[in-house]
């Protein structure tokens, strides 16, 4: 049980015991093992989605989220992360009470943003087989389409947020500094209504983060916000891989109340986050020369029993993960606040060899935007949350536009359910703070965010090729009325506001059912 | 009573003939550095845009004029005083100053550092604190909160089941006297509730254990001080007139502080959640005949005729809120519009301190989900006047009025507008702060 495969068994019968920590790496498989099993059943009753999530439970291993690696060796050492990719996701054979988009669907007539070639202008989009067959002024619909009509409508490309804690069962682990072995995939679940809620307001993809307790924290999880179908699907199918790193005061503790004779964990200064950084990649790089030496003398074994006579190297799972790191296969997606901070890291970064990919929350970027922009980091920040705590103080919502004006990759993220409802209009206050342009504010949480993750080639703008994910609204998307009417993935209409429960239609509905007795009463 | 606050109940600061040198040392000592730093008082003449007054229809090139702290006059042809600095308007909007009807400012600077937040005393009954006593005049988050064109808070403890008295203040003044409008303008209460988060919910007193036996206790405590006030009210009433009473109690600061509610002539601000809370608060307020305003409720829509029907107001909001889980998606955004329909007054307010800057982008989700645009803009403005007793000085651009006059580029609602010249009692307020500062500071680094 000590490989990829063997953490990849789903023990469904195990219930999960309170208090259990991950200090003992038995333990932790259990409850990694139970916390598999989706919290939430899907939307639909759907038999296709049950079988679907009694394979998952029973034959412990879902095609999506199947590991590339070979038994005996770190993955990252092998195989590519997606080698062993599932078959594309046949959505529109599942059953679901969302309308079926159909193979062949185009939105006429609407104001189109791009986020790559500016704006169209009374444009049409094709969408076949769920991608974007299609855009511009002149395109002819092909016979056969379902018709969305857009005439006064906008359409953005499907809202990316670049960081979200939503779907997940559990995000921090608070006992140890480092928990790159924790997967953020293995705790996922549908979550309730709060994914719908999200695709109400036109976000379509997520980059789900492990918390911020710890200086090196999980694997993340990018996901689509397939809702309704089973938690699997979520998975954004060839997404490269990440892990949270953060920095400051929240892998320091300091905002912690211990409790008399409770003692505070290590780190607690900045300076014990940069050495506990260095101590655990110059494990990993002796951990890698390790496994190379052992594949060298393999290699060069002559005979059998010669092979035989070979020890490998103990699998450390947590070391595993950054050698990923080292070997630019997994995305560091660092969370840190201020300018010393992320200076340190890049220094790290530097000379271990590896890129940050982005920093996030990032808040006193703008006072090194040129360091980051050199880094060829990219940064993902709030657009205007400050005075939370001290290392917010500095925190100003031209951060955004300042830095993008240096050259910086940025995006313009949630971290919050709520946020992530309406991040078009979070977006637009780079325009407020900082004079961004329009393209570019839009591009701060739709090509940037795509860029970020990797995912550029698939979503993040509304051109010919990529996935068929979108956002319809009824105004411009930075206008104060603007309201999402349909959110497509995959060209699969996810939300429609037209089929959905509004509170207008519950009030009719509360009216109609009692009409004799007073409104105040439900 | 509380010290400095001695004012009697209701009392208003009178129009501050105020020290000119406010806006000098603004201008000069904290942002000498930024250009636009320069400030005056005196009489200015806002010509070539458009006039949107709130009451009243929206003049188009229109002019206001701006003279010894109050709008002279508003109109489409109005004769500028000998003299008035000219602020050129073309293409641009006048609009009067916005009101947040729920915030901590200046009660709070940095949210996780204890030292410097005095938004909740330790207790459950702390009627007899005056939120204006803590009120921090210099709190860098004012300056920040301003430059959007939010002119005027109440800003209060929140939390206990009673938090004290709310102060209206606008964003200037050298000392928390000068900032205020009304030092005491309305009780802050918390109805007691079984959970359910939110501000109004207990989210940070949550009782334990047996939740229901709190509420109960905590709804019973709740009635046994008003009815202790109304007591301790009728004893004072009958000694002011000259009446004997045997056994008359000795003077009680929290008594004091409830008589003016407990007479009706203060109102009290309830920050409630769900529908039992809100009905809890209908029920006290039938019991001792209390003006009541409701405040952050999710629930209101449920009983939007019966509010509307008693004149009970409902400052809506924050709207950056997830419904409860069995709302349909919709229902924070939506709510707003449905109670203004129903023709309940609303206000909006953020509630915290930090983000009172968006407040009119509170408004805007709702005007996407139901709430007329204008109606969105009143209550930002001549509502909350209304609500808080000041609408013949506040909320509007009329003659009289003090001149809280914001000029922006666009519907201040939308995110892409910006506020181009400031009014505060009018003076020219310097649309400068600690996050334009830092701006300024970090894009002049040179790159290297």
């Amino acid at each position: 049980m000590n490989t990829r495969e063997g953490w990849g068994m789903r023990d469904v019968g195990k219930l999960r015991e309170p208090g259990t920590g991950n200090r003992e790496r038995v333990s932790f498989r259990a409850q990694r093992g139970i916390a598999l099993v989706p919290v939430e059943s899907p939307r639909s009753g759907s038999l296709r989605s049950l079988a679907a999530l009694g394979m998952t439970l029973l034959l412990g291993a879902s095609p999506a989220f199947a590991q590339a690696g070979n038994p005996q060796r770190p993955a990252a050492a092998t195989a590519a992360p997606n080698a062993q990719q599932a078959p594309p996701l046949d959505l529109t054979a599942v059953s679901l009470p969302i309308p079926p988009a159909g193979k062949l669907v185009a939105i006429t007539n609407a104001t189109i943003m791009t986020a790559s070639n500016g704006t169209i202008e009374k444009g049409t989009i094709v969408i076949r087989d769920g991608k974007i067959a299609a855009v511009g002024a002149d395109v002819p619909v092909p016979a056969g389409a379902k018709i969305i009509d857009g005439t006064g409508k906008y359409v953005t490309p499907g809202i990316i947020d670049a960081h979200s804690h939503s779907a997940a069962e559990a995000i921090n682990e608070g006992t140890l500094s480092i928990t790159s072995m924790v997967r953020i995939e293995d705790v996922l679940r549908q979550d309730g209504i709060s994914l719908y809620r999200q695709l109400a307001g036109g976000t379509t993809t997520l980059n789900i983060l492990h918390g911020s307790a710890n200086t090196i924290g999980g694997q993340n999880a990018v996901v689509k916000l397939r809702y309704g179908l089973p938690v699997d699907s979520l998975k954004f199918e060839g997404a490269p891989p990440g892990i949270k790193f953060a920095l400051g005061e929240n892998v320091r503790q300091t905002n912690r109340n211990l409790q008399p004779g409770q003692q505070g964990r290590f780190p607690r200064t900045r300076m014990g986050v940069e050495d506990l950084l260095r101590d655990a990649f110059t494990r990993a790089q002796e951990y890698r020369r390790d496994w190379q030496q052992y594949d060298a003398k393999k290699k060069a074994a002559k005979t059998a029993a010669e092979r035989a006579a070979l020890i490998p190297p103990a699998r450390d799972l947590e070391l595993d993960a950054l050698v990923e790191v080292l070997e630019g296969k997994r995305l560091v997606h660092c969370h840190s606040y201020r300018a010393d901070e992320i200076l340190m890291m890049l220094r790290v970064a530097k000379d271990f060899g590896f890129r940050v990919a982005t920093f996030q929350h990032v808040l006193e970027g703008y006072k090194i935007a040129d360091e980051l922009a050199k880094a060829g980091s990219g940064a993902s920040t709030f657009a205007d949350e400050w005075a939370y705590k001290m290392e917010a103080w500095d925190a100003i919502p031209y951060n955004a536009a300042l830095m993008a004006e240096r050259g910086v990759v940025v995006t313009i993220n949630s971290d919050s359910d709520e946020r992530a409802r309406r991040l078009y209009q979070e977006a637009a206050k780079a325009m407020h703070y900082g004079g961004a342009s329009e393209q570019e504010a839009l591009k701060m949480i739709t090509l940037n965010a795509a860029k970020q993750l990797g995912i550029d080639k698939r979503v993040g703008s509304i051109d010919v090729g990529k996935d068929a994910d979108l956002a319809i609204f009824t105004a411009h998307p930075f206008a104060p009325n603007a309201r999402v009417d349909m959110t497509l993935i995959d060209g699969r209409v996810f939300f429609d506001r037209a089929t959905s429960p509004t509170l207008e239609q519950l009030i009719e509905q509360m009216k109609q059912r009692k009409p004799h007795v007073a409104s105040e009463d439900r | 009573m509380t010290g400095n606050w001695e004012r009697g109940t209701g009392n208003t600061v009178p129009l501050p003939g105020r020290s000119r040198s406010l806006a000098v040392w603004l201008g000069m000592t904290v942002l000498a550095s930024v250009a636009q730093g320069q400030t005056q008082t005196g009489t200015y003449v806002i010509r070539g845009g458009t006039v949107v007054p709130v009451v009243g229809a929206r003049i188009p090139n229109g002019a206001v004029v701006i003279s010894g702290g109050k709008i002279q006059a508003v109109g489409a042809n109005v004769q500028a005083p000998q003299g008035a600095t000219v602020i050129d308007a073309t293409g641009l909007f006048v609009y009067p100053g916005m009101i947040d009807s729920g915030t901590e400012l200046g009660l709070t600077e940095i949210g996780s550092v204890p030292g410097s937040t005095d938004t909740r005393e330790i207790g459950d009954f702390n009627p007899q604190d005056v939120a204006l006593t803590a009120v921090n005049a210099h709190s860098e988050l004012i300056p920040v909160t301003r430059v959007n064109g939010v002119t005027t808070v109440v800003t209060s403890a929140t939390g206990a089941l009673m938090s004290g008295t709310a102060a209206l203040i606008d964003l200037w003044g050298w000392t928390p006297d000068e900032m205020a409008i009304t030092p005491r303008v309305a009780q802050v209460m918390s109805y007691p509730s079984s959970g359910g988060g939110g501000r109004g919910g207990g989210f940070g007193g949550r009782p334990q254990g047996d939740t229901a036996e709190t509420v109960s206790r905590q709804a019973r405590a709740m009635r046994d001080l008003f009815a202790d006030a109304r007591a301790y009210a009728d004893v004072k009433a009958k000694l002011a007139a000259g009446g004997s009473v045997p056994n008359a109690s000795r003077v009680n600061q929290a008594m004091e502080s409830l008589v003016p509610a407990i007479r009706g002539e203060m109102p009290i601000i309830f920050d409630v959640n769900t529908i039992e809370q809100i009905r809890g608060v209908l029920t006290l307020a039938d019991s001792f005949k209390l003006k009541v305003i409701l405040r952050g409720p999710r629930d209101a829509w449920r009983v939007a005729d019966t509010l509307a029907t008693r004149g009970i107001p409902v400052i809506v909001g924050p709207t950056t809120q997830v419904p409860g889980s069995d709302d349909p998606y919709d229902a924070i955004y939506a709510q707003p519009g449905v109670l203004a329909k129903a023709g309940v007054k609303i206000a909006f307010q953020t509630s915290g301190a930090s983000d009172v800057r968006d407040l009119p982008y509170n408004a805007a989700l709702a005007t996407a989900y139901g709430l007329d645009m204008d109606e969105a803009m009143k209550a930002l403005t001549i509502n909350p006047a209304q609500i808080f007793g000041v609408a013949d000085r506040y909320g509007s651009l009329e003659p009289g009025k003090v001149a809280n006059v914001m000029v922006t580029t666009g519907n201040p609602l939308d995110v892409r507008s910006n506020v181009k010249y400031l009014f505060i009692r009018g003076e020219q307020v310097p649309l400068t702060d600690r996050h334009t500062k830092l701006y300024e500071q970090f894009r002049a680094r040179p790159k290297p």
